[in-house]
């Protein structure tokens, strides 16, 4: 076992981790974050996809204690309290998700997306949705989401 | 017995401070040990079995240094921990070596881009894998060392079977050199895969070159995904070497082309196929860089 | 839709805000304290008989606490009726297909669980496999099943009208062979559950389920336990689309042994390479089709012969056999018509159902065809169509298919007119027809879909609706929303009916112990047979409100209206109350009351199915839709970008007009998967492309635009008029798509799906690539 050092959504965490532990299995097991799911535990997916360092980044790849000592975002730490970040409640007025499985991951990836983009046209959009797979929606009302989110973040909502 | 993994085995994590440590571990642990840049290669393959499991995965992200991009007018230097994100992100690749910036965004998604690296890509070594052909017509090689002494391959010598590379167990990649390139020289990646991301290339195409006033210089071909490595086409090149280029002479290279690789049928393709798709994207290539 | 307060708003899911934030829990998501892992370990061949099972060096693992092999189940199977049960959670005597389970482990972690499956020894004998449905019929072929020694795992004959004399009469005949892919529902979410057998032997499980009471009546004949013993608790699920999440898994039924064996809570989690080489799949299929027309166009009959590629078991199968010769009376008028069909066993993994059910091949292989021979005849694509639609019978009016099922409404004509007078085909004659190498073609379809499936038993559906004394509704059923976006539109149901908000009612998930038998997520049934069940149960609810507030102003029940939660006199609209207020006045009133209103779906069954005949009805209605597409074709590679869809669809009322447009949406994606990218690779067994990088499901950066135009229908049999909403999109894209790459080849694709390689090759065959 190996200990380390994890801040997640602003909470530190001193963890005792298999070395052979993905970063995955120890927020959702170890801390008990179960927001980043696993789809298909090899990166193609994107469910698993949580804020390191400010990157986006597949969970599923990382070992536990290559992020000792980083900062990392959960989808769980997006909402301020009971306030839902702007992106997050796009999805929930647009109607971006279904079975909500790919949610967590997608809202994230948007969030970078839209840190770096402000005003994304649907192409950039696409392009920045291009590691996160869903298979309910078409991505029609995800895309749709991203754009009225983009909105209410330029207004300061 | 079938087995679908979801953990990865068991092994020992060490994360040397210094490229020393590094190299000293290789000689003492032999064949027994990994080496983790990005992990986006290394993490599926551990879990699905693929390869050897390993006593010690050795994690290079605790030595500094390791991921810059440096250019000075002798060329451009890409450190192993580079990640394809930085390469594509990065000023002096978009201005001097705008092919690798296309080769780049050409991989996998956001998420793996912000890990991967280019030397990752190229120690994996897949006949398909994005960065490769690239690099080979910049005429790219890389730095390796070992405890005891450094070499330089070229990237084209580099590659001996699918992911078999001519590192010994003892040795890593610390760089990738990409020699400065003639000011008027071009250079363009098409990959072609059936969806428009989240793919491996059937067939990655990449040339570089130039055309001064009619005539063909410098030109490099590279083939990604149809022969046991990426391959160069020289006789393709020499079809257009020196020569006054025509959409004939275009051609004829194209078709070249395909007698240079040796595709195999495969779930993804056919062999047919991607003889083909060589000859498209080879010509769409040559002439974009050469006749547009 | 000025008449409703809450149907057709556009209000927000009501699960959005936990799964925005996160906090929706999946079977995966779930944990108890001393919980154990299990793990499936699983055949290395595709048919071979098992000769010994050593689990000795695997339970000697520290950290195992059992270990289970077949045998353990007592010889219990499952599968479609009484006759075809051959299914056994983990094999027996011999592995059909290539990874099926043969021992499970139960460890305190999942690391030793999967190390301890690595320690099982098999002895095996390999068998002979048979792998094509076609060489698995003929005479000598290895047998998969003793009980069926010809590998037909079932085989149906229907005949309707006079084929015979209506193809002598035809003007023009053509007969082509068609195939689906092998595809597969695709959710992201790997199967997962938690189970719990306790000492006083009853089973709770979580399991990621979108018939959970499947999944019940299974666990209660695999343990022999009573029903009332077996706790079905629904997490949130990550997609289903049919099959596998209809059905148990191994992984299911032995955490649930494991559990018995140890006496502690047991957990699986599928890979999804599991998923993809062991779970259900929707059934290919090699459709010979022959069609007969007038010189005008005008369909004489069609015959078919479907070959179902089975795979190993069961499962569904016949259901399946006989949807796919059920669709093809609709939407075209067919007066004669003639269905051949046989599932056929083969060594491959096994199919089952998927959105879309068996219509999807059928569907596609007629639309195809009646494109292909408009193109002979001269006659315009659409104008073919329009002659052969099915009218919009006028209100009281059915119209009965040749096979004898009904249709009361029908918007097929309307939405080949909405989508046709769109500018993506009004227009496309102005647009470029070829850019560079890229060549553009627009296609279309118009298919139909049935929804509210019932079919054979297990039809009860029920609904309960408990009133708060603070004017808030729990509404309980048993129906389960997989991510289609039901429990909203259930919600939106009751409020409707009871005159209150849709942020009034709560619904939460499945819970066997608690909420009525429902059959789950099927054949579009939830919104139609559960949301009735629904309108049932709030009306008995508000009967008894509307008593209670009679007998407190003195008027009758039937002076007194609630809407948007006020509560007034109909003959004196000052007259008002609030909902809470009417609440207060019944639950308090007297001895005190608990106000809950009972309701269950009526539609029973009209005419019950004939598989062997192909009668009966099979749902309650119809959908239709019309589809376009555009797309461009790189003529020397074959990709395809695929640019607009414009998706007329008769959902009769759109209930949720955000769910029935997003339903649309990803059943339309769903439906460009199997047009152009999806398909598993096989050989002897083994796939080729069992992950999400090779096994091609559409990504963001390959959809279309899509466009959905609601049809208004208004059907007599659905709640508020409804019908279903995705199959239909689902079904229609296939043949769009194929039409759209004739348009723009000149070639008509008769094999799923039509990728790259596929296109350069039929050019090449043409003499028309690279010249």
């Amino acid at each position: 076992m190996k200990e380390i050092m994890l801040n997640v959504n602003g909470n530190e965490h001193t963890l005792q981790v298999k070395p052979w532990a993905t970063l995955l299995d120890v927020i959702r097991e170890d801390i008990g974050l179960t927001g980043a799911k696993e789809g298909c535990g090899e990166g193609e997916c994107g469910a698993c996809t949580v804020i390191m360092d400010g990157v986006a980044v597949n969970a599923c790849l990382i070992l536990a204690v290559e992020a000792n000592g980083k900062h990392i975002t959960t989808i769980e730490g997006l909402a301020d309290g009971e306030k839902l970040h702007p992106i997050q409640q796009a999805f929930v007025d647009i109607g971006g998700l279904q079975c909500g499985f790919c949610t967590p991951g997608m809202i994230l990836s948007a969030k970078i997306l839209l840190d770096k983009n402000q005003d994304p046209t649907d192409e950039e959009i696409r392009k920045g949705l291009e590691g996160n797979f869903c298979r309910c929606t078409g991505y029609t009302k995800i895309i749709q989401s991203i754009k009225a989110a983009a909105q209410m973040l330029k207004e300061g909502r | 017995m079938g087995i679908f993994y979801r953990r990865l085995p068991r092994f020992d994590y060490v994360v040397p401070k210094t490229l020393d440590e590094v190299l000293k571990a290789l000689n003492k642990h032999k064949g027994a040990y990994r080496l983790l840049a990005g992990g986006t290669d290394l993490i599926p393959q551990l879990k699905k079995r693929e390869i050897k499991e390993p006593e010690y995965v050795i994690d290079l992200k605790g030595i500094s240094g390791l991921d810059t991009i440096s250019y000075d007018g002798n060329g451009l230097k890409i450190g192993p921990l580079a990640t394809i994100t930085s390469i594509a992100q990065s000023p002096a690749v978009q201005e001097h070596y705008p092919i690798l910036a296309q080769a780049a965004l050409s991989m996998a998604s956001p998420q793996v881009r912000n890990r991967g690296t280019f030397a990752g890509n190229i120690c994996n070594a897949v006949p398909s894998a994005d960065s490769i052909p690239s690099l080979i017509t910049l005429s790219a090689s890389v730095k390796i060392r070992s405890a005891r002494k450094e070499r330089i391959v070229p990237l084209e010598q580099f590659f001996i079977g699918p992911r078999i590379t001519a590192l010994k167990a003892n040795e890593m990649v610390v760089e990738i050199t990409v020699p400065q390139q003639r000011e008027t020289s071009r250079g363009v990646y098409l990959k072609l895969s059936p969806r428009h991301s989240m793919d491996l290339a059937i067939v990655g195409v990449a040339v570089t070159g130039t055309c001064e006033n009619g005539i063909c210089k410098d030109i490099r071909i590279a083939l990604g995904a149809v022969a046991p490595t990426p391959v160069r086409a020289p006789t393709a090149e020499a079809v257009l070497q020196g020569r006054q280029i025509t959409s004939a002479l275009v051609d004829e290279a194209a078709r070249n082309a395909v007698t240079q690789c040796s595709p195999i049928d495969d779930h993804r393709a056919s062999r047919e196929y991607r003889c083909d798709m060589i000859y498209v994207l080879t010509r769409r290539a040559l002439n974009q860089i050469l006749l547009s | 839709m000025g008449k409703y307060s809450v149907i057709g708003k556009r209000v927000p899911r009501i699960d959005a805000k936990e799964k925005v934030m996160g906090q929706a829990k999946y079977a995966a998501d779930y944990s108890l304290a001393d919980m154990l892992w299990c793990k499936v370990a699983r055949a290395p061949f595709a048919h071979a008989k098992i000769l010994n099972i050593d689990t000795s060096k695997a339970e000697r693992l520290p950290g195992v606490k059992a270990v289970i092999t077949g045998k353990d189940f007592n010889g219990w199977t499952w599968g479609f009726m009484a006759t075809t049960r051959d299914e056994p959670p983990l094999a027996v005597d011999k592995v059909r297909y290539l990874h099926e389970g043969v021992a499970a482990v139960a460890a305190i972690d999942e690391d030793i669980a999967e190390e301890a499956c690595e320690l099982i020894k098999v002895d095996y004998e390999e068998l002979p496999g048979v792998f094509d449905p076609e060489e698995a019929m003929k005479p000598g072929a290895p047998v998969i099943h003793a009980y069926r020694p010809n590998n037909v795992s079932v085989e149906y004959h229907w005949n309707f009208g006079d084929v015979e004399k209506a193809f002598a009469e035809s003007y023009l005949i053509r007969e082509d062979r068609f195939e689906t892919g092998r595809v597969v529902t695709g959710f992201l979410e790997p199967p997962a559950s938690l189970a719990y057998y306790d000492p006083s032997g009853y089973i709770t499980v979580w399991p990621a389920k979108q018939s959970p009471y499947f999944h019940y009546r299974h666990l209660a004949g695999c343990f022999r336990l009573p029903l009332s013993k077996i706790r079905v608790i629904q997490p949130y699920i990550g997609g289903g689309f049919g099959g596998t999440k209809n059905d148990s898994v191994a992984g299911d039924l032995c955490t649930v042994m494991l559990s018995k064996k140890t006496g502690k809570p047991v957990k699986f989690i599928y890979t999804m390479q599991e998923v993809l080489t062991t779970c259900r799949r929707r059934h290919n299929m090699t459709i010979y089709n022959k069609m007969g027309m007038t010189k005008d166009g005008i369909l004489t009959a069609v015959e078919s012969r479907v070959i179902g590629h089975g795979g190993a078991y069961t499962a569904i199968g016949p259901l399946t056999m006989f949807l796919t010769g059920y669709g093809t009376p609709v939407p075209y008028k067919l007066p004669n018509y003639k269905y051949d069909c046989w599932r056929v066993f083969t060594n491959n993994p096994v199919s089952a159902a998927m959105r879309g059910h068996g219509f999807t091949h059928t569907r596609f292989a007629c639309d195809a065809q009646m494109g292909m021979m408009a193109e002979e005849l001269g006659i315009d694509p659409v104008e073919i169509k329009m002659r052969n639609a099915i009218d919009n019978p006028k209100p009281g009016e059915v119209y009965k298919a040749v096979t004898g099922f009904k249709v009361k409404t029908c918007g097929i004509k309307e939405a080949l007119k909405a989508v046709t007078e769109d500018t993506i085909w009004a227009d496309r004659d102005k647009m470029p027809r070829q850019e560079g190498p890229v060549s553009y073609g627009v296609g279309l379809s118009g298919t139909a879909y049935h929804g509210g499936a019932r079919q054979l038993g297990h039809q009860s559906c029920a609904a309960t609706i408990r009133i708060c004394e603070d004017g808030t509704v729990n509404l309980i059923t048993g129906a389960t929303d997989c991510g289609q976006g039901s429990d909203t539109v259930l919600a939106m149901i009751a409020a409707e009916e009871l005159g209150v908000r849709y942020e009034d009612i709560s619904i939460k998930r499945v819970d066997t112990a608690y909420t009525p038998v429902d059959p789950g997520s099927y054949g579009s049934r939830v919104t139609l047979l559960a949301g009735q069940a629904t309108q049932f149960a709030a009306r008995d609810a508000k009967k008894q409100l509307l008593e209670a507030g009679a007998k407190a102003w003195k008027v009758k029940p039937d002076d007194i209206e609630i809407r948007n939660a006020v509560v007034s006199l109909k003959t004196n609209p000052e007259k008002q109350m609030s909902f809470e207020k009417l609440t207060k006045i019944a639950c308090y009133e007297g001895a005190g009351a608990v106000i809950l209103g009972r309701g269950h779906s009526d539609y029973g069954i009209d005419e019950p199915l004939d598989f062997d005949h192909g009668t009966g009805e099979g749902g309650i209605n119809f959908s239709f839709t019309a589809q376009t597409v555009r797309l461009g074709v790189d003529m020397e590679t074959g990709k395809i970008d695929v640019h607009d869809f414009i998706i007329a669809h008769d959902a009769g009322v759109p209930l949720h007009p955000v769910s029935v447009e997003s339903q649309n949406e990803g059943g339309a994606i769903q439906g460009l998967g199997q047009a152009i990218y999806e398909c598993f690779v096989m050989e002897k067994g083994k796939t080729h492309n069992s992950t999400l990088l090779d096994y091609k499901m559409p990504r963001s950066t390959d959809v279309p635009d899509i466009k959905v135009i609601d049809i208004i229908t208004n059907d007599p049999d659905g709640p508020f008029g409804a019908k279903e909403a995705s199959e239909g999109s689902h079904v229609s894209t296939p043949p769009a798509v194929i039409d759209a790459l004739h348009s723009a080849t000149g070639v008509w694709f008769k094999e799923l799906p039509v990728t790259p390689e596929k296109i350069v090759k039929a050019l090449k065959e043409q003499g028309k690539w690279m010249k």
